[in-house]
């Protein structure tokens, strides 16, 4: 296959990557430099801050990755069937019905649980 | 419906009309979407400014010497740059540079596939007004969605500080949650255009659509909002949580995370990310014109002009559109207040994205019951009606916990006040022994002194801290 | 499908696109990403702060999704990257952040023998890929993957032709996988609330009912029966400290009334 209409993209890409690379190099260089110790501090609000940030996060986040993963791939199955649905006939229809009904187990057994209720 | 989408395709499924273009047209191309792209982001910020200031019947921006306000964006993006960068030195340095560049660079991609009119020509070659199209356009946009999580998330993490890191960890919770549902929005729209590539989606969107609905006939008007008005609301939902716009601005709560994952960061590395966020503010809002709004054709009382539809024209209704989305989303920003983050989280996981889901079933049964004959037609009715009531039926409830009446007896000491007990033994603080050390060496309780009290409370800041932290 | 053909262009996509003959903006990509991603690779392994090790893998799983499309699978290529580096490394991202900010690989081996069946599996690996390069570029007759999206009018609709028909025993066998690893993250990861947890509805019609004090309680620590100015702070023998008010206030001292915390049933205190 040709890459011909790839390369426009990438070049939008690259072209704002130069960009940011550019202006994110130069302005430290241009903008004043006065130092003070108190400036390199963490902010949080005047108040000493504690030496160690947040260590540990909820292990909730890492739930909601895996779900994400788990219904990004459902996604990405559904979108090559809705591009050739016609072609694909009732049998299209009815094997997604399967797929989609069995991910919703999962997805139903996950909100009984309380995997998808946030504090 | 036929397959009649199909036949506008080229070899190997790639859109008529891209992919030949000479070297400087791509270059020109290229660098006129970098160039507009920037233009609208100051304009989108002055823009938000001025509506939201006249939605709270204030001018917004209005100096004279700033073009009445409109070069007001211009001019903080220059400041900025002239400013101060701070690092701080709990920041990872590499990360933290990074963070911005990915959150620039990748936010321009997304207006590659964005067509922004028909074939028109260019000094003598003709060319499509969109940077490039391709068989999966609309991936690409997710695909730098994805990536937008990454500058996000690394941002926080990279300040070395606690506000930021929650900031970020949230900001992506968020996003990903979000784009599950903004992906799925689009199936319908694939189904229906039978393509993914923005162009032909546009086209598609031409003529309406006489569309059997199980046992009547009707005719869909052209423009994917109506026929597809599930989709639509659930993308225009999804698309704000995603571009991080008010109600869900959480990453950037600052009325508890200070300033979210970009707290920490100065001068253009700050413009940096808010460049990203308007960039995705217009982007957004080009997507939804593009997906449902017909892209660049003329509305209905325009179309019957016949020159509407051809030539240079149609970016006027292209950017019309896109500035009248914008509207609606400072709209929104001016009217709603911030949700809660579970209220956000649950709308995502439990409402947009079952009923995205169930949307899809529906159409899609609808549209085979439409294509077959009429027993098949009636039996695919009974089964969505079948797997509806199914679904229905094993909807999960709110799960009630036996457990909640053992509910652990937290001890609220004398008349509901909070107060610790008076048996608590506080593990001594290790950070702590210096200062201990040296209390030890003079004498406490010496009347001369004064009150223990009152010294920590005149003390320096230092002190104050540290009694303070052991005390509790 | 002869539209396909018709085209005008059709055939000189396809002649690019025929085995052995590859484009030079193909063979530029493919170097350029190729050291990138190679680069990276090692990076990965090379780097001793786990986030900068996920970082370095994330570039290389990019330019992965760059290589296939490339070779005329722009689908899973962008799949390879919305999944790949959008969805799976942002959990290993996650991960590394659950487990501290600071983490760096430590080189003491945990599991015995780890490191002996480590290089072992990569040797194994190794052989294999090489094993498959060498036959494919040895026996096999290359079609590419041109000619197989050109019958089916696109690399999208003939991947679902394939992937719905001839394959959906496997498509909906992925079901059950995704069906495992929600469920496994769900006992992995789940941690069951302690009660029910009041709405914000419940505490403030709580918080408002009869008899119950609807101003802030003082915080653990305490003592003081007021923050008014004219308080004086009591030092730790009893006796009230002078220094603690300013001068140009008059001290008050604070009936029972004063000090006694207003409820819903009894009202405010200008009584």
């Amino acid at each position: 296959m040709s890459i011909a209409p790839y390369v426009p993209i990438a070049g939008l890409l690259v072209l704002g990557a130069l960009f940011a690379l550019f202006s994110c190099t130069i302005a430290p260089l241009v903008g004043p430099k006065r130092f003070n110790k108190a400036k390199l501090e963490a902010y949080e609000c005047g108040i000493e801050p504690a030496p160690v940030p947040a260590g540990r996060f909820p292990i909730r986040f890492y739930l909601t990755a895996m779900l994400f993963i788990v219904f990004d791939i459902e996604i990405i199955f559904l979108y090559p069937w809705a591009v050739s649905f016609d072609m694909l006939g009732t049998f299209g229809f009815v094997e997604m019905l399967l797929f989609i009904v069995t991910v919703f187990i999962a997805y139903a057994y996950v909100w009984r649980r309380g995997g998808l209720d946030w504090d | 419906m036929n397959t009649s989408g199909l036949a506008g395709l080229a070899a190997g499924g790639q859109p008529a009309g891209f992919g030949h273009d000479v070297w400087w047209i791509v270059l020109i191309k290229v660098v006129a979407a970098f160039v507009l792209l920037l233009l609208l982001t100051l304009f989108a910020v002055v823009f938000e400014r001025k509506v939201i200031g006249a939605f709270q019947v204030r001018p917004g921006p209005n100096r004279k010497a700033r073009g009445f306000g409109w070069l007001q964006s211009l001019a903080d993006g220059l400041k900025l740059a002239f400013k101060e960068e701070i690092i701080p030195t709990l920041a990872d340095k590499p990360v933290y540079f990074i963070a911005p560049v990915i959150s620039g660079a990748v936010a321009f991609l997304s207006f590659a596939v964005i067509p922004l009119g028909p074939e028109v020509s260019i000094f003598g070659h003709h060319t499509m007004l969109q940077v490039s199209d391709v068989p999966v356009a609309v991936l690409v946009i997710l695909a730098a969605s994805s990536m937008a999580v990454y500058g996000t998330v690394l941002a926080g993490w990279a300040s070395g500080t606690s506000w930021p890191l929650l900031g970020g960890m949230r900001a992506a919770a968020q996003m990903i949650s979000y784009e599950v549902a903004m992906g799925l929005s689009m199936v319908a729209v694939f189904m229906t255009a039978h393509s993914m590539s923005t162009s032909e989606i546009v086209a598609a969107q031409a003529h309406g659509a006489s569309l059997e609905l199980g046992v009547f006939t009707t005719h869909i008007p052209s423009w994917y909002f109506i026929p597809l008005l599930p989709s639509f609301v659930i993308y225009f939902i999804s698309a704000l949580g995603e571009g991080n716009r008010t109600p869900f601005d959480l990453p950037e709560g600052e009325s508890e995370l200070t300033g979210g994952y970009l707290t920490e960061y100065s001068s253009f590395k700050f413009a940096m990310f808010y460049l990203a966020e308007y960039i995705a503010m217009v982007t957004i809002s080009a997507l939804c014109v593009t997906l449902f709004f017909g892209g660049w054709r003329a509305p209905w009382p325009i179309s019957l002009w016949s020159g509407a539809n051809s030539g240079w024209v149609p970016i006027i209704w292209f950017l019309a559109k896109t500035i009248i989305f914008m509207g609606v989303l400072v709209w929104i920003r001016a009217t709603l207040p911030r949700v809660r983050y579970d209220q956000l989280m649950k709308l995502g996981w439990k409402v947009l994205m079952p009923v995205n889901l169930v949307w899809i079933l529906i159409l899609a049964g609808l549209r085979v019951a439409a294509r077959n004959n009429d027993q098949t037609k009636y039996l695919v009715l009974a089964g969505i009606v079948v797997t509806v009531l199914l679904l229905v039926l094993v909807w999960p409830e709110k799960q009630k916990d036996d457990r909640t009446q053992l509910k652990r007896e937290i001890d609220t000491g004398v008349g509901g006040y909070p107060v610790p007990p008076l048996d608590l033994v506080v593990p001594p603080n290790p950070r702590l022994k210096r200062l201990e050390a040296e209390r030890a060496e003079e004498p406490v309780g010496a009347g001369s002194k004064g009150s223990a009290g009152s010294g920590a409370a005149a003390g320096g800041p230092s002190e104050t801290a540290a009694s303070g932290g052991s005390e509790e | 499908m002869t539209h396909v053909l018709a085209h005008p262009l059709a055939g000189q996509v396809l002649a690019l696109a025929s085995p052995g003959a590859m484009g030079t903006g193909e063979k530029v990509a493919f170097w350029v990403l190729g050291i990138i991603a190679l680069g990276c690779a090692i990076a990965m392994v090379a780097a001793r702060n786990a986030m900068h090790s996920a970082l370095f893998l994330v570039v290389t799983m990019f330019c992965l999704g760059i290589f296939y499309i490339i070779q005329a699978g722009p689908f899973i290529g962008m799949a390879q990257i919305i999944v790949y580096t959008g969805a799976i490394m942002m959990l290993f991202l996650f991960v590394l952040m659950l487990v501290g900010r600071d983490v760096s690989d430590s080189l003491i081996e945990t599991l015995r023998g780890q490191r002996t069946a480590g290089i072992l599996v990569g040797l194994g690996l190794a052989g294999l890929l090489g094993g498959g390069i060498a036959r494919a570029l040895g026996s096999i007759d290359a079609k590419g993957l041109e000619q197989a999206n050109a019958t089916h009018g696109g690399n999208v609709p003939g991947l679902a032709a394939l992937m719905f028909t001839r394959y959906v025993f496997a498509f909906e066998v992925t079901s059950a996988l995704l069906i495992t690893a929600a469920v496994g993250a769900m006992i992995l990861a789940h941690v069951q609330r302690n009660g029910e947890k009041k709405t914000q509805k419940e505490q403030s019609r709580e918080r408002f009912a009869e008899g119950n004090h609807p101003a802030p309680k003082a915080g653990p620590g305490v003592f003081a029966h007021s923050n008014s100015v004219a308080t004086p702070a009591i030092l730790p023998d009893g006796t009230r400290s002078a220094r603690s008010i300013s001068p140009l206030v008059e001290p008050r001292e604070l009936t029972a009334e004063d000090t006694r915390p207003k409820d819903t049933l009894t009202g405010g205190g200008n009584q």
